[in-house]
């Protein structure tokens, strides 16, 4: 039933998978030259009329993560039935769900994820990233039109983040988030790796390094080598909150992360309103303004209500799972308003905990926890906090750098706390 | 060449080994053998990833040489070091042999793959790494080749076979992933379940070993927060084989869950629920599935 077919595949099929190879590209998989002189490669070694084969054979060349599926899903249908690959742009999604973990297998006929994956906008117009910048220089920026506007000028109850004017940052905000990435990057929180460096001022006497000077000199030990462990970056998480409630410290915030994502070795930035979005990608590019426009559109419910519980819960069974939050220091921003279930919010935070090295959560809200009649969800969460910040208002951007470099990095003294026993029955 | 034709006849050399593969598996597996490029898996814990690579080199009757990552490996441990303490005898001793010879390297698993022919090796949860040595291996992966300042290039007369396994924790490279090829593998569905538990338990009763099967498939539907992977299923139809049942019973499930599940909330979960009920439901899946597949 398998026959193998050593022969080289013929004009045709090298003319189809180069399409094919083209149509994925233009939907924003990374379908490299290399990747379809894979597929073509394979092709020569298996049955091409095998249906499961060829799907095998280019679903490994070409798709590099899970996510990746359901758009390959979708060329690979068209192309083995032979239809024109050029599919039509369809309706968006948001880009970090994972198909396969939630275990379906669709995605033949939905069309694939337009919209803010930052991979896709990159793949396709990468030359409009502007190289020399990390964050845009203030020059970049229509100051006088927005003067009145600053990160620490006063906000008023109804500005509403809702149009992209919005979006536009002042140049005391720049110089800020200039200052912001130079801080993170210069005491970001650290650990200690397995490997060591030889270090003439460390304490561990090196016999390798001693053995290996003294071959020079006849076997004589006259310099003796030292090492001292080494320190790598310690992954910064953060997880922020976007609902309504949030709203106006959300465009500061973003552009916080964004600033935290370019200057930090490690980090992880989510942001959640009723459901949890991963930002890491879609901040990753080095443009400020393109950054933030990928952002917004991967974020689906931006100014929603809140359901933090859930959108932990989401976290933990996804990212959680895979290790995002062990041994990291977990920054979450929100004022702990929550309409979801405080009893799963209070379990994901433990949990949460257990994995991280140190769980911060930043309260914009002054006031103490137990007089906001809203903060139920915080009340529920506070136990499992280990620096609990109350009344930082995360528009004050240099504020954040501090409290970043203030952050003790290690393990904070924990009280057992046992878990939330089993609902009954 | 290694020696595999075929997809069908790599999968029956696996399964002689009691690995078994779906067909996405064994097309690519075969490809990543014929067109010599490394085979990047990514998974949930416990769907069999390392156990594909330990089945190959014995199908084949080669050595498995395994590189584990962790963070802060490097070039001495992954590649090659000096042995110091026998260059700084022999340079007491008045040896004539250079120092920097092969005689005084050691071997660490990417060179130990190079010298062996056929070798099949395995670079285990390279995501625990840090990117700088991914960037090496990005090197050592494409041409199989290594540089040895005091000796010159390594090169392998027949490049390994390259599993490398990933859980994710961090995305891998692009350039890493291009050179590669690449498979998700799944939790198997309950007929593989059962024919991989059958293949590595023969001495357990085929009605314990479906019954149990199909109570682990319902539990992957739960979304629970570890998901038991194959090899806790084997455990815990193990554990009630050597419990001497023969029969899932609820008793006896609650008692061994441990097996079979790592999380405490889980556990809990689980116990809490209606677990009667779910035993009965499994057996009854079990009934109808011994039915349909009676024949086969």
């Amino acid at each position: 039933m398998y026959g193998a077919q050593q022969s080289t595949p013929d004009q045709a099929v090298m003319m189809a998978a180069v399409k094919f190879g083209r149509a994925l590209r233009e939907l924003g998989l990374s379908a490299s030259v290399d990747a379809e002189h894979t597929f073509i490669r394979g092709l020569a070694e298996i049955d091409v009329r095998d249906r499961t084969q060829m799907y095998w054979t280019g679903h490994s060349a070409f798709v590099h993560s899970p996510d990746e599926q359901p758009i390959f899903d979708a060329v690979f249908e068209r192309f083995w039935e032979g239809r024109s690959l050029i599919l039509q742009e369809g309706g968006s999604e948001h880009g970090e769900s994972d198909a396969r973990m939630q275990g379906s297998h669709h995605g033949g006929e939905a069309l694939p994820q337009f919209g803010g994956e930052a991979k896709e906008k990159t793949a396709l117009d990468g030359d409009r990233t502007r190289g020399d910048q990390d964050i845009p220089s203030a020059e970049s920026e229509d100051g006088a039109s927005n003067q009145e506007r600053g990160v620490l000028a006063a906000w008023s109850d109804q500005e509403i983040l809702s149009a992209r004017e919005n979006l536009e940052y002042q140049d005391n905000e720049l110089a800020a988030l200039r200052y912001l990435a130079a801080e993170i990057k210069r005491q970001a929180p650290s650990r200690r790796s397995r490997r060591a460096h030889s270090s003439p001022a460390g304490h561990r006497f090196d016999v390798r390094a001693t053995v290996r000077s003294s071959l020079e000199t006849d076997g004589e030990a006259f310099r003796l080598g030292f090492s001292a462990p080494t320190l790598r970056p310690r992954r910064l998480l953060f997880l922020c909150d976007v609902s309504g409630s949030m709203e106006r410290y959300s465009r500061v915030l973003l552009a916080s992360l964004k600033a935290a994502i370019g200057a930090a070795r490690r980090a992880e930035a989510f942001v959640f309103a009723t459901r949890l979005t991963r930002l890491t990608k879609s901040l990753d590019g080095r443009d400020l303004e393109q950054a933030l426009d990928k952002a917004r559109a991967a974020i689906p419910d931006w100014s929603g209500g809140t359901r933090i519980g859930y959108a932990f819960s989401e976290f933990n069974s996804t990212y959680g799972r895979r290790g995002f939050a062990r041994g990291a220091i977990v920054i979450v921003v929100s004022d702990g308003w929550d309409r979801g279930d405080p009893k799963i919010l209070e379990e994901e935070v433990r949990r949460i905990q257990l994995q991280a090295r140190r769980l911060v959560w930043i309260n914009p809200r002054p006031m103490s926890v137990d007089q906001q009649p809203l903060a139920i969800g915080m009340r529920a969460a506070m136990p499992f906090i280990d620096d609990f910040v109350p009344g930082h208002d995360p528009r004050a951007i240099a504020g954040l750098a501090q409290l970043i470099g203030g952050l003790a990095s290690d393990r904070p003294a924990r009280k057992i706390v046992s878990p939330v026993p089993p609902a009954a029955g | 060449m290694h020696g595999f034709n075929s997809i069908g006849q790599l999968n029956d050399a696996l399964t002689s080994q009691r690995y078994l593969m779906d067909e996405g598996l064994a097309t690519v597996v075969y490809l990543a053998i014929r067109l010599g490029k490394p085979l990047l898996l990514e998974g949930e814990p416990g769907v069999g990833k390392t156990e594909l690579a330990k089945a190959l080199a014995s199908a084949q009757g080669v050595p498995l040489i395994r590189l584990q990552c962790y963070e802060g490996i490097d070039v001495h441990q992954a590649l090659y070091d000096w042995d110091y303490p026998r260059q700084l005898l022999q340079l007491r001793a008045g040896g004539h042999t250079p120092l920097y010879s092969e005689e005084f390297l050691l071997r660490r698993p990417l060179l130990e793959a190079l010298a062996q022919p056929n070798a099949v090796l395995l670079i285990d949860e390279l995501d625990r790494a840090d990117d700088e040595f991914e960037a090496f291996l990005l090197e050592f992966l494409s041409d199989f080749q290594v540089t040895i300042p005091e000796i010159g290039v390594v090169r392998a007369p027949q490049p390994p076979i390259v599993i490398i396994t990933s859980n994710r924790t961090r995305d891998l490279h692009e350039a890493l992933k291009r050179r590669c090829l690449y498979h998700w593998i799944d939790h198997p569905d309950l007929q593989r379940e059962v024919a991989i538990a059958r293949a590595r338990l023969p001495h357990v009763g085929q009605s314990l070993v479906d019954q149990i099967c199909s109570f682990v498939q319902d539990l992957r539907w739960l979304d629970l927060y570890r998901s038991p992977g194959v090899g806790e299923t084997l455990d815990w139809v193990q554990a009630f084989h050597e419990l001497g049942h023969h029969q899932l019973d609820a008793r006896t499930a609650s008692s061994t869950l441990g097996t079979l599940l790592k999380e405490r909330d889980d556990l809990e979960r689980i116990r809490a629920g209606d677990l009667e009920a779910a035993v009965a439901r499994s057996m009854q899946r079990a009934q109808e599935f011994r039915q349909q597949n009676y024949y086969r």
